[in-house]
């Protein structure tokens, strides 16, 4: 690894958002992608952090194969403010000049994103859920609208860089390996005056459990689950993911859920952005109540059940099994 | 307190199953459905009501969109707003964010005066969240997106609570800044029959270009960055990836995609 | 002839759209249950201005109008048909009261009719038929400063929920033997009597209210003597049969969206039924009807906003809106199978509350004889 003072030769950045310390997963998503993009244009990729203390970020990623890692620490930025950061990125992005610039669409992202595309006039797509980079090194972002019922392909054939914030979760987590690339440090010039807002304190907040008409989370579950003893673990589940509950008619005729927990054609209707199915099989009673162009997960025996046809995931198995594996590998991930 | 609340109209959700496609020329056929205002826009007119019945003040509806649509922006008028300027010019028409928040900001300096400027976060159709921003890029002033708190404190300045991934930041700032707003913030009230008859006594002026100083060349469709390279309708049918190995590995393959997702 | 809607009026549907769509359901459940009418919902419904959207703005309403009125009945009732029931009996009242008040008992009564402090009612039905009329028992004799009211009024709706009541008793014989009376619900002798147990509209309370010596000022007269018969036609055919005529629009668009939506859903043959020809046969059928009601429907609304008469047009609103209700509501039940039979599915509730409706503000019958009046005085 070896510090350079010089301007970067990349031309495919991605912005890794750094959080207590550490990367946030929606910033390191962007660096196998980004990797995969500029490999057949011959492109160097760098990655850009900017925080306070945050240069022992470097070596880690570099590690992840990244050709530099664009430094900015100074102590105003501490805090994220939209202008600081705008103001540390656009005096990078102006004398390195890279062709595209990715970040991740989260709080972060889709601010710093919006504000630093204007700052350079130019183009910046929002929430792709794919990326293309054409021969002629042009990028395409593929990003949904009208809830996702429609999906466009956008470029930005006059104006560079080419900006794009990718929806978390899309692609996947690149794997660590031997840092070879180089840190840039890049000096920011910053005063107090930059930053025009000043954080009082950081508020973080528990998964909070909602009724099933505005859940965002649902765990619903059918005759398969058996028992009103086993219906605990719809209950667990949905608990652990801040979900509401859901059943299916025979569920509640077995009076392990009630009436005004059931969804389909005579239930509720609800519009989750994850929904998990548990020991039912998917036919369309229960289904249509299911509006949703959300996550659906289906746990079942039996591989050839119905639900499967509806799902994006399918666990074949016990959900007596999987159910209490999800549950604790769940708890695991929030703490992280 | 000036207030500018910005307002869109978009296509009423209940009717986007007649939603077409003509694949030839790439553009979305929107014939027969109706507008309504962006559901966030009417929480962040809900705020700015708010704060003029506390702070007493002026809310000021603004909009981009073609003169037909001037009975949307009488529902901003209804449900409080004092009065309402639209823009309507077939030059704005194909903007993109970039384009559209630049109209917008010479519209707040030529309205002048503002306080605040609010947004609601996202629209239902577009929904790339970046106008908020960018308005306040252009008008050289701070922002704040993903709000679901405004207080004003003592002297002018504001107390907001800015959304962060599973939490949020509280933030002191002085104005005049834009802020963009999520559902969480308030529940829009309802429109009344009296405010329906009042709304009609309020006016709505409409701007074209030649009312604003536009000196970027970023507005219409053919000076926007950012250009529609295709357009399709997704499949709907969905493609399960089976998983069938141990419980705990299933478990933790979908925890952590869960997790990455944000679900936990 | 414009058949476009004002700005005015959209706005309007919209609103109140809304504000049924979110307020109402919750309710529904209790009022299928216990038959009570939700009182809670009577101070919101006022701050949106339906119970006073006859009233002139001077007297606390906002005076939007009748046409304006169908709209609102029609929004509540694709919601919950129990709701515009209710409010158009209560519209009766303040109608009434309007058109036939003086200065002081309009100032007196509008108001808190209009804000939400009290339901209204006119009281024409005795026991010995509603239909005829002029056959009442129902008496007010003229005592002093006072009427005294004896008699019993039946299937009055809002009789357990309002505290204002206009009720038809007969003054003298002959030609204009009938008066029209506002009376208090507190005034001495005014008692509620039995509450009846609908089979449809059950959310709308029914009722019977009951005259034992019942003592009225003589400043509560509305109108003249003998002026009754007048105030209750007049009443019945401007106000009432529209009003009965916008909850079969509620009953209609209710019936056609619960039939699209299951038919959509509902998949026989490998495909959704409303692919089948038979099924789409019977959404055209209730479709058409829909239309042919609103128009009947919004026509008599803006007719009594220009002042005209309405006679025969309203007996024929009603009658086609609450009998094609009716009828859209079975073929609902039919397009759902077996499932339409079963209480968890609302088509059932629809039929039973579209029943309800044909005897209401005027039976069938009586609006044919209108209606053959009508054709008989036609001249080629």
């Amino acid at each position: 690894m070896v510090t350079r003072m010089s301007l970067s030769e990349s031309k495919l950045w991605v912005f890794m958002e750094s959080r207590k310390g550490g990367f946030a997963e929606a910033g390191l998503e962007l660096v196998a992608k980004a990797m995969d993009l500029a490999r057949p244009q011959g492109w160097k990729v760098a990655a850009v952090i900017a925080g306070n203390g945050v240069r022992n970020l470097a070596e880690e990623a570099l590690s992840y194969g990244v050709d530099e890692a664009l430094v900015a620490d100074h102590p105003l930025l501490e805090d994220y403010c939209s202008q600081s950061f705008t103001k540390v990125l656009a005096a990078a992005v102006k004398e390195g000049k890279p062709e595209v610039l990715l970040l991740g669409a989260t709080a972060m992202g889709m601010d710093l994103g919006a504000r630093l595309a204007a700052r350079l006039r130019t183009g910046l797509s929002a929430h792709c859920v794919d990326l293309e980079l054409t021969d002629k090194g042009e990028l395409l972002a593929v990003v949904p609208g009208w809830g996702g019922n429609v999906m466009a392909k956008i470029s930005c054939p006059r104006t560079r860089p080419q900006m794009a914030t990718v929806k978390p979760g899309v692609f996947d987590l690149p794997l660590p390996g031997e840092p070879k690339g180089s840190v840039i440090e890049l000096h920011p010039e910053l005063d107090e005056a930059d930053v025009t807002y000043r954080t009082v304190e950081v508020v973080q907040e528990d998964v909070k459990q909602s009724g099933l008409d505005t859940a965002e989370v649902v765990v619903a579950g059918g005759w398969g689950v058996g028992s009103a003893e086993n219906w605990n673990l719809i209950r667990d589940l949905a608990s652990s993911l801040g979900g509401a509950v859901g059943a299916t008619r025979p569920a509640v005729d077995e009076g392990w859920a009630e009436e005004r927990q059931m969804i389909g054609t005579s239930g509720r209707t609800v519009r989750p952005k994850l929904y998990i199915g548990v020991a039912l099989s998917g036919h369309m009673h229960h289904l249509v109540g299911l509006k949703s162009r959300g996550l659906m997960i289906g746990i079942n025996k039996d591989r050839n059940a119905p639900l499967f046809d509806h799902c994006d995931l399918g666990l074949v198995g016990d959900y007596r099994e999987i159910i209490p594996a999800l549950i604790k590998a769940v708890t695991v991930y929030s703490s992280r | 307190m000036r207030i500018i609340v910005c307002i869109k109209p978009v296509p009423d959700p209940k009717h986007w199953n007649k939603l077409g496609l003509d694949s030839q020329t790439k553009t979305l056929i929107r014939k027969g459905i109706p507008s309504i205002i962006n559901p966030l826009d009417k929480n962040a007119l809900e705020a700015a009501l708010v704060l003029k019945e506390r702070h007493s003040g002026e809310v000021i509806a603004l909009s981009m969109a073609p003169p037909d649509l001037s009975p949307v922006i009488r529902e901003a008028l209804a449900m409080g707003a004092d009065r309402a300027v639209l823009l309507s010019d077939r030059a704005f028409a194909g903007s993109d964010t970039l384009g559209t928040a630049h109209v917008l900001a010479e519209a707040a300096k030529a309205i002048g005066g503002f306080d605040l400027i609010l947004c609601g976060n996202e629209t239902i159709d577009g929904g790339t969240a970046q106008v908020s921003p960018q308005i306040a890029e252009f008008l050289g002033i701070p922002n704040l997106m993903h709000v679901s708190r405004i207080e004003r404190e003592q002297g002018k300045s504001f107390r907001i609570h800015s959304g962060i991934e599973r939490g949020y930041r509280v933030v002191d700032i002085a104005p005049p800044v834009v802020l963009s707003v999520v559902k969480e913030i308030n529940t829009p009230r309802y429109v009344t029959m009296m405010n329906i008859l009042d709304a009609e006594e309020k006016e709505i002026k409409i701007w074209s270009s030649a009312d604003l100083c536009l000196t970027e060349p970023c507005v219409g469709l053919a000076q926007s960055p950012t250009q529609m390279f295709d357009i399709f309708l997704p499949k709907q049918e969905r493609k399960a990836e089976i998983l069938d190995q141990d419980a705990e590995t299933q478990a933790n393959e979908v925890a952590e995609r869960l997790h990455r997702l944000g679900f936990c | 002839m414009d058949f476009k809607f004002s700005d005015r009026e959209e706005l309007l549907r919209k609103t109140i759209r809304e504000w049924a769509e979110k307020e109402i359901p919750p309710k529904m459940e209790a009022m299928e249950e216990t038959g009570e009418f939700p009182v809670d919902l009577i101070k919101p419904m006022a701050q949106m201005g339906i119970n006073g959207v006859i009233t002139p703005r001077e007297y606390g309403g906002t005076g939007m109008g009748h046409l304006a009125r169908v709209i609102v009945l029609e929004e509540l009732g694709r919601v919950c048909p129990a709701m515009p029931m209710a409010m158009q009996v209560h519209h009766m009242c303040t109608y009434g009261l309007n058109t036939f008040g003086n200065d002081e008992q309009k100032k007196k009564y509008l108001p808190p009719l209009a804000n939400g402090e009290t339901l209204g009612v006119v009281a024409v039905t005795d026991p010995s038929g509603g239909s005829d009329v002029a056959g009442m028992q129902t008496s007010a004799k003229r005592e002093g400063d006072k009427y005294i009211i004896n008699g019993r009024k039946c299937f009055i709706t809002n009789s357990h929920v309002s505290d204002t009541w206009i009720v038809i008793a007969k003054t003298g014989e002959g030609k204009n033997a009938l008066s029209a009376f506002i009376v208090e619900k507190d005034f001495p002798g005014a008692k509620l009597g039995r509450k009846e147990n609908k089979v449809g509209l059950r959310g709308a309370n029914t009722g019977e209210l009951v005259l034992q010596d019942c003592e009225v000022p003589a400043e509560n007269l509305l109108g003249t003597e003998g002026d009754g018969m007048t105030v209750a036609i007049r009443n019945i055919v401007e106000c009432g049969r529209p009003g009965m005529a916008s909850v079969g629009l509620g009953i209609l668009n209710a019936t056609l969206e619960e039939a699209v939506k299951f038919s959509n859903e509902r998949i026989a043959y490998g495909k959704p039924i409303s692919k089948l020809q038979q099924i789409q046969v019977y959404l055209a059928e209730i479709y058409a009807d829909l239309e042919l009601a609103r128009l009947a429907t919004y026509r008599v609304g803006w007719m009594v906003d220009q002042g005209m008469p309405v006679y025969n047009e309203s007996a024929l609103a009603k009658s086609f809106s609450c009998e094609a209700a009716a009828k859209a509501a079975r073929r609902a039940i039919e397009i759902h199978g077996s499932y339409g039979i079963m209480k968890e599915y609302a088509v059932q509730r629809l039929l039973r509350d579209a029943i309800v409706t044909i005897p209401a503000g005027g039976t069938a019958e009586v609006a044919k004889i209108v209606l053959s009046r009508a054709a008989l005085s036609v001249v080629g």
